[in-house]
């Protein structure tokens, strides 16, 4: 039987940035759904849609706005692996995240290598964890 | 071994400075916490496989360069809902990314007295039973 591939949420206001995202993951066998913005990605997630991984920029409509992005993704149930990939790290973004318990923070410029298989051992965490039962 | 679950809390304390350990072992214990120590990787590891821990607080300086953060992330993987406080040089940037990328939920400067670690922990869900789902244990 086919294996259901997992599903990432990209968000982005870069639209190279998104895309390139969106080709590198689905390359890697992930279904992708790119956001260009916190209100788009926040509309995706309120409709119900169900994401393995979450990817969001922080800079967006507003600095740090990619934080509102994590914290709602971190509310979802199933919780998705949640990802912030951003060129814009300071303290305080970074001790925000820390706080809310975001899984991962990758800076720009990316190093695509070890973002896919940080995502890939975070889902299989999560994936291990549901088969358990926890 | 699985490691045994009992109704007190406790506490492991990794780090490569006898002072430090003693001071917090001692801090830990007057707060009716018991503390196991640990001052290098191969013990830590032997404690884990030993013990359930319900906070455990590591130095990123213990044995190699590094070895703090990595062992922060197995303890996570072992205890999910445990609180993982880490005793780092410093708390800049890179010092945070480490901590998120590592599964950690708090991190002090090496500057912290004991009674405030401790205290830090005394406040985390862990220990004062309204525990949040720390990272591991959110994604599972």
């Amino acid at each position: 039987m086919a294996r259901k591939k997992k599903s990432l949420l990209i968000v982005d206001d870069e639209v190279n940035v998104t895309r390139t995202l969106q080709m590198v993951f689905e390359d890697e066998g992930y279904s992708v759904t790119p956001a260009y913005s916190c209100a788009e990605a926040l509309k995706l997630m309120k409709n119900g849609h169900l994401f393995d991984g979450v990817i969001t920029d922080l800079n967006m409509e507003r600095d740090d706005i990619g934080l509102t992005v994590a914290r709602r993704a971190l509310e979802l149930k199933p919780q998705p692996v949640v990802v912030i990939c951003t060129g814009f790290a300071n303290m305080s973004n970074a001790r925000q995240a820390l706080l809310m318990h975001v899984h991962y923070l990758a800076t720009k410029p990316v190093e695509l290598d070890e973002l896919k298989s940080n995502l890939r051992r975070l889902i299989a965490i999560k994936d291990s964890g549901q088969k358990a039962g926890r | 071994m699985a490691p045994n679950r009992s109704n007190d809390k406790t506490a492991l304390i990794v780090h490569p400075d006898m002072t430090a350990v003693s001071s917090l072992q001692n801090t830990f214990v007057k707060n009716e916490i018991t503390a196991i120590v640990a001052r290098d990787l191969p013990t830590a590891l032997l404690a884990i496989t030993q013990h359930f821990f319900d906070v455990v607080v590591v130095s990123s300086r213990i044995s190699e360069e590094g070895d703090g953060w990595t062992l922060g992330g197995v303890i996570r993987l072992v205890f999910p809902k445990a609180f993982v406080l880490m005793i780092a040089p410093g708390t800049d940037l890179i010092t945070l990314k480490n901590a998120i990328n590592h599964g950690i939920d708090e991190v002090l400067e090496g500057t912290a007295s004991p009674e405030q670690i401790v205290s830090t922990t005394l406040r985390s869900p862990a220990i004062a039973g309204k525990r949040h789902a720390t990272p591991k244990e959110r994604i599972q």
